[in-house]
C-alpha cells in the first residue's frame, strides 16, 4: 500500500477539501446541537414553572375546599402536554389530594421533591412547585415530564446535520475537480515539457503557461532557463561544427597541395635557405633515381648532379643562383642530369624563390622535366618529314575546305606542279574532267572522322594528261584531337590500269574463242558420232550383198563382175574401218565427262602385247618396259593409246627385227612416257601432222586408217597431258606424252 | 507332230528381212515368216489391237531395236506389260551396239540379243541359232504338256 506521500494531486486535494468540509460542517453540527440543548432545557424549565404556576393558582382552590374531584380536574387540563407523564397535588400535610397521569403511565405519584425544584432525575424532570394562598402555602404540585422530547429533537438535529454534511460533502467534492484541474493542469503540462525536453533534446520546447499564479511563475521560470540552455546549446554546436570544418578544410588543402604535387607531370623539388631538400614528389624522385630516404634532408648539389651535354662541365645549381640574385632563373639548353642509378637524362628546368606573407625568402622550388620524348618526337619528325618527301606515292594534305596545304615531292612528280605552285590550290586543279563532283562528299566523310580506304579515282596532271591513282584518305587531327583536314595518299597506277585494260580485253577474246573451239568442238563430235554409227547400216548392207552377190553368182558370170564385185566389198570393209576408228576417235570425247578408275598400265601393256600377239611374233618385236604406274583412267583409253603407238612402232619398221623401248620418268608434276623404236623414223616437217585425223604419210603401201596417231593425242589430252613425236628420218621414231603426277594413283611395282 | 513355227520379225530393213529369210531356209527352220516393217503397226500387234484382233500368239517375235516411231524396246514393254501374249520368246536382231538399250532389253526377258553382223556368213549363222531355240522351246512345251 503506497503512503499518502505518493497519492497523486489530484486525489490529495480531493481528499483534503472533502475532508476539511466534512470536519467544518461535523463541528458546526454539533455546535448547534449543544447550544441547542442548552437553550431548549432552560426553555423547559421556564415553561414548566410556568406550567406549574398556572395549575397550581387553578388548583388553590379544590385544595381550599380540599376538593379532589376539581383538583384532578385541573390536572386533567395537563393532557395536551403530552410530554408530562403524571401529576400530583399534595396538601400542605404532604397527602394526596389528585393526581393524574398520562395514559399507559401506572398513576403513581412522583415523589415531592424535599425542596420546590425542579430536578432531573433519571425518570425525567420533576418539578415541585407550591401551592400558595395568601402567602400562604397550602399544597404542592409535583410535576413529571419526561425527557423523550428532549431526545427526539436531538435525534431529529443530528440526523438534519448528518444529512446536510453528506450533501456538502458530496457538493465538495464536485467543485474539488474543478479546483483540481485548475491546479493540476499547468503542472501537468510542465512536467511534460520537462519529459520532451529530456527525451528530444530540443531545447526549443516550451511549457504552456496557463495562470498568473505562482505556477505560471514556475512555467516562466522554467521556460526562461530553457532558453538560456537552448543559447549554450546552439553555441557549443556552432562552435563544434567551425572547428570540424576548419579542420577539414585544412586537411583537403593540404592533401590538394600534396597531391597536385604528386601528380604534376613535372619533377618538384623545393629546398630550404641552405640548398637542402625539404620536399621532392615522385616525379622528381623517379627522374633522381633514388628513393625519398636518400633525397630529403640532402644537400640539392648532392642529388641533383646536372652537366652540359656536349662539354660534360658540371653547370651550376640553378638553386643557388636563385638564393644569389633573388629571382626566377631557367636552365640552359643541353643540360642533362646525372640520376643516382648512373642514367643520363636531358632535362629542362627552372627555379624560383618562395617567399613568405612578408616577401622574405624562405627557400627555393626547382621544376624540371624529362625532355628524352620531346628530343625523339622531334627526331621522329624530321624522319617522318624526309620519308614523306622522298616517297614515289604522292603524299598530299588539305584543309577542310579542301584547299591544298602540303604537297610532297611524289605529288610533283605524278601530277607536275611543284609545292609552291599548288599551295592554297582547291583540289579540284587535279580532278579529271567529270570527277570534281567525288571531291566535296569526301570532304564530308573526312570532317565526319571517316577514313577513306584505297579506292581507284582519275586525277589529271599539270600537261591535261590523265592519270589513274589509287587513293587512300585518312582525317587529319590537330592537337586539340579536332579534325582539322585530309591526308591523302595517291599512288599512280595508271601503268597498271592499262595493262589490266589490255588483260581484260584479250582475255574476253580469248574466252570468246574458247567458246567458239568448245561449240565446234561438241559439233564435230556430235558428227563423228552420229555419222560413224549411223553410216555402219547402209556399209553393211553393201557389205553383206556384195558378198552374196559373189557366192550367188560365183563362177557363173565372168571373172570381172566377181572382180569389180570385190572392189566394192574392199571399199565397204574400208570404209568400216575407218567408220569404227572414228568411232572409238568421237566416243573418247564422248566420255570426258565420266571419271575413270584405277588403271595398271602395265596389265594394259599385257593386254596389248596379247591383241597384237600375231604382228609381234611374225616381225620378231621385242618390247620391254620401265614398270609402270597405276593412273585413274578407262582403261580403254590406254589399250587404244599402247596399242596404236606400239603398232605404229611394229608398222613402219626398218630392216631389223622392231625393237620396241617403253620408258617412265616424273618430274615437274608430269608423268613423262617415251615410246622409242628402231624403224624407219619420219620426217622433220611431218612430225607435226601426224597428229592429224586421217593424216597419212604412205598412201595404201602400209594399211591404216590415219587416224591412231589422233586417237592417242585425243587420249592423253582427255587426260590433261601433252603427246609428240622425237625422231630423225630413217633412225627411228620416239612418241613422248605426259600425265600430270595426280593422275597416278600410286607407285607400281 | 511337227507343225509350222510362227515366227513374227519386226523390222524395217527389208534387206534384213530377205537376210533372214535365207537365213531360216539355209538352217532348215519350217516357219511361217510374218513381217511387220513399222513400230506403229508391231504396236498394234502386240496388243491385239485394229487388224490383229483375236491373232495367234506366235512362236518367235524377232525384233528390230532402231524402228521409225515406236523404238524396239517400247514395243517389247507393250507386250509385256500387256495381256495378249506377254510371255512369248523374243530375239532382239538389231544393229545397235548400245550397252544402255542392251540391258533395258535384257530386263525384259529377251532370250538371245544379236548384233546384227556385217559378213553374209556370220548373218547366216543366225537361222541356226534361232532353230536351235525353237527346237528348245518345243522340247519345253512338250515335257510342260506332259
Amino acid at each position: 500500500m503506497r503512503s499518502f506521500q505518493d497519492v497523486p494531486i489530484r486525489q490529495k486535494l480531493a481528499l483534503s477539501i472533502v475532508v476539511t468540509t466534512a470536519a467544518a460542517l461535523a463541528l458546526s453540527g454539533i455546535g448547534i446541537l449543544a447550544a441547542d440543548s442548552l437553550l431548549f432545557r432552560q426553555y423547559l424549565r421556564s415553561d414548566l414553572s410556568s406550567l406549574a404556576s398556572i395549575i397550581g393558582d387553578n388548583s388553590t382552590a379544590a385544595i381550599e375546599f380540599d376538593d379532589p374531584r376539581s383538583a384532578a380536574q385541573t390536572l386533567n387540563a395537563l393532557r395536551v402536554r403530552t410530554h408530562v407523564r403524571s401529576a400530583c397535588i399534595y396538601r400542605a400535610d404532604g397527602s394526596v389530594l389528585a393526581r393524574y397521569s398520562h395514559a399507559f403511565e401506572n398513576g403513581s405519584c412522583p415523589p415531592a421533591a424535599a425542596r420546590d425544584q425542579i430536578q432531573s432525575t433519571a425518570a425525567g424532570l420533576v418539578v415541585s412547585h407550591p401551592i400558595v394562598l395568601e402567602n400562604r402555602r397550602i399544597g404542592t404540585l409535583v410535576l413529571l415530564y419526561g425527557l423523550g422530547e428532549v431526545g427526539a429533537r436531538a435525534r431529529l438535529f443530528g440526523a438534519a446535520i448528518i444529512l446536510v454534511l453528506l450533501i456538502s460533502s458530496v457538493i465538495a467534492f464536485l467543485l474539488s475537480s474543478k479546483l483540481r484541474s485548475m491546479i493540476v493542469q499547468p503542472i501537468l503540462g510542465l512536467a511534460h515539457a520537462v519529459a520532451a525536453v529530456s527525451k528530444t533534446r530540443d531545447y526549443g520546447i516550451r511549457a504552456q503557461k496557463l495562470s498568473g499564479d505562482e505556477l505560471g511563475v514556475l512555467v516562466d521560470a522554467f521556460n526562461e532557463m530553457l532558453g538560456i540552455i537552448q543559447l549554450r546549446d546552439s553555441d557549443l554546436r556552432k562552435a563544434l561544427v567551425d572547428r570540424e570544418e576548419a579542420l577539414i578544410e585544412a586537411e583537403n588543402s593540404r592533401k590538394s597541395l600534396e597531391t597536385t604535387l604528386a601528380s604534376i607531370g613535372d619533377a618538384v623539388i623545393a629546398t630550404d635557405l641552405e640548398g637542402f631538400v625539404v620536399f621532392a614528389n615522385p616525379v622528381a624522385l623517379a627522374l633522381l633515381g633514388r628513393p625519398e630516404a636518400e633525397v630529403t634532408r640532402r644537400h640539392l648539389d648532392e642529388v641533383f648532379r646536372i652537366v652540359n651535354e656536349f662539354t660534360r662541365s658540371t653547370v651550376e645549381s640553378p638553386v643557388r643562383k636563385v638564393l644569389r640574385e633573388g629571382a626566377i632563373v631557367g636552365l640552359a639548353n643541353h643540360t642533362l642530369l646525372i640520376a643516382g642509378d648512373g642514367r643520363e637524362i636531358p632535362i629542362d628546368d627552372s627555379a624560383a624563390p618562395i617567399r613568405d606573407a612578408g616577401g622574405s625568402i624562405r627557400g627555393t622550388v626547382l621544376v624540371f622535366r624529362d625532355v628524352t620524348a620531346r628530343r625523339r618526337a622531334e627526331e621522329t619528325t624530321r624522319r617522318l618529314a624526309s620519308i614523306v618527301e622522298s616517297s614515289e606515292d604522292a603524299i598530299i594534305g588539305h584543309d577542310l575546305q579542301g584547299f591544298f596545304t602540303s604537297w610532297n615531292k611524289g605529288a610533283e612528280r605524278i601530277f607536275g606542279y611543284s609545292a609552291e605552285e599548288i599551295a592554297g590550290q582547291p583540289a579540284s586543279v587535279i580532278a579529271a574532267p567529270g570527277s570534281a563532283d567525288e571531291i566535296p562528299e569526301m570532304l564530308r566523310r573526312i570532317a565526319n572522322g571517316e577514313r577513306i580506304e584505297p579506292y581507284h579515282a582519275r586525277r589529271r596532271t599539270r600537261r591535261g594528261e590523265i592519270r589513274e591513282v589509287s587513293i587512300s584518305i585518312s582525317p587529319m587531327y590537330d592537337e586539340l584531337g579536332r579534325i582539322a583536314g585530309a591526308s591523302k595518299i595517291a599512288r599512280d597506277i595508271t601503268e597498271q590500269v592499262r595493262a589490266a585494260e589490255r588483260l581484260a580485253l584479250a582475255n574476253a577474246a580469248l574466252q570468246r574463242a574458247n567458246e567458239k573451239l568448245a561449240r565446234s568442238n561438241e559439233d564435230l563430235e556430235r558428227f563423228a558420232f552420229i555419222a560413224s554409227h549411223d553410216l555402219q547400216e547402209p556399209l553393211r548392207m553393201i557389205t553383206t550383198y556384195s558378198q552374196l552377190i559373189v557366192k550367188t553368182y560365183a563362177g557363173e558370170k565372168d571373172d570381172r563382175a566377181r572382180k569389180y564385185v570385190e572392189y566394192i566389198s574392199a571399199g565397204a570393209r574400208r570404209m568400216q574401218e575407218l567408220l569404227a576408228d572414228l568411232f572409238a576417235y568421237a566416243e573418247i570425247g564422248a566420255s570426258a565427262e565420266e571419271s575413270g578408275s584405277a588403271v595398271d598400265l602395265n596389265d594394259i601393256l599385257r593386254t596389248v602385247t596379247q591383241n597384237l600377239r600375231a604382228a609381234i611374233d611374225e616381225t620378231a618385236t621385242t618390247i620391254a618396259a620401265d614398270p609402270l604406274p597405276v593412273v585413274s583412267a578407262h582403261a580403254g583409253h590406254f589399250v587404244a593409246l599402247f596399242q596404236n603407238l606400239i603398232g605404229n612402232a611394229i608398222k613402219y619398221r626398218g630392216q631389223q627385227p622392231p625393237s620396241i623401248r617403253i620408258s617412265v620418268a616424273e618430274r615437274n608434276g608430269q608423268i613423262r612416257f617415251s615410246v622409242a623404236d628402231n624403224g624407219i623414223g619420219i620426217e622433220a616437217e611431218y612430225l607435226e601432222r601426224i597428229f592429224v585425223p586421217f593424216k597419212r604419210l604412205h598412201g595404201n603401201r602400209i594399211p591404216g586408217t590415219g587416224i591412231g596417231l589422233a586417237i592417242c593425242q585425243r587420249v592423253v589430252e582427255r587426260y590433261g597431258g601433252r603427246i609428240w613425236a622425237e625422231s630423225e628420218f630413217g633412225n627411228g621414231a620416239t612418241f613422248i606424252f605426259t600425265l600430270p603426277s595426280v593422275a597416278r594413283l600410286r607407285e607400281d611395282r | 507332230m511337227e507343225t509350222k513355227a510362227n515366227i513374227v520379225v519386226i523390222d524395217d530393213n527389208p534387206g534384213d528381212i530377205e537376210l533372214l529369210r535365207m537365213a531360216l531356209e539355209g538352217a532348215g527352220v519350217d516357219c511361217t515368216l510374218s513381217v511387220l516393217d513399222n513400230g506403229r503397226d508391231a504396236m498394234e500387234f502386240v496388243q491385239r489391237l485394229g487388224p490383229f484382233a483375236g491373232i495367234p500368239a506366235p512362236d518367235l517375235v524377232i525384233l528390230d531395236l532402231n524402228l521409225p516411231s515406236n523404238d524396239g524396246v517400247e514395243i517389247l514393254q507393250a507386250m509385256r506389260s500387256g495381256d495378249a501374249f506377254p510371255d512369248v520368246a523374243v530375239v532382239v536382231l538389231s544393229s545397235s551396239s548400245s550397252p544402255r538399250e542392251k540391258s533395258r532389253a535384257a530386263s525384259l526377258r529377251v532370250k538371245r540379243f544379236i548384233m546384227k553382223p556385217p559378213d553374209l556368213d556370220a548373218f547366216m549363222k543366225i537361222g541356226v541359232t534361232l532353230g536351235e531355240l525353237l527346237a528348245e522351246k518345243r522340247s519345253e512345251e512338250a515335257s510342260a504338256g506332259g
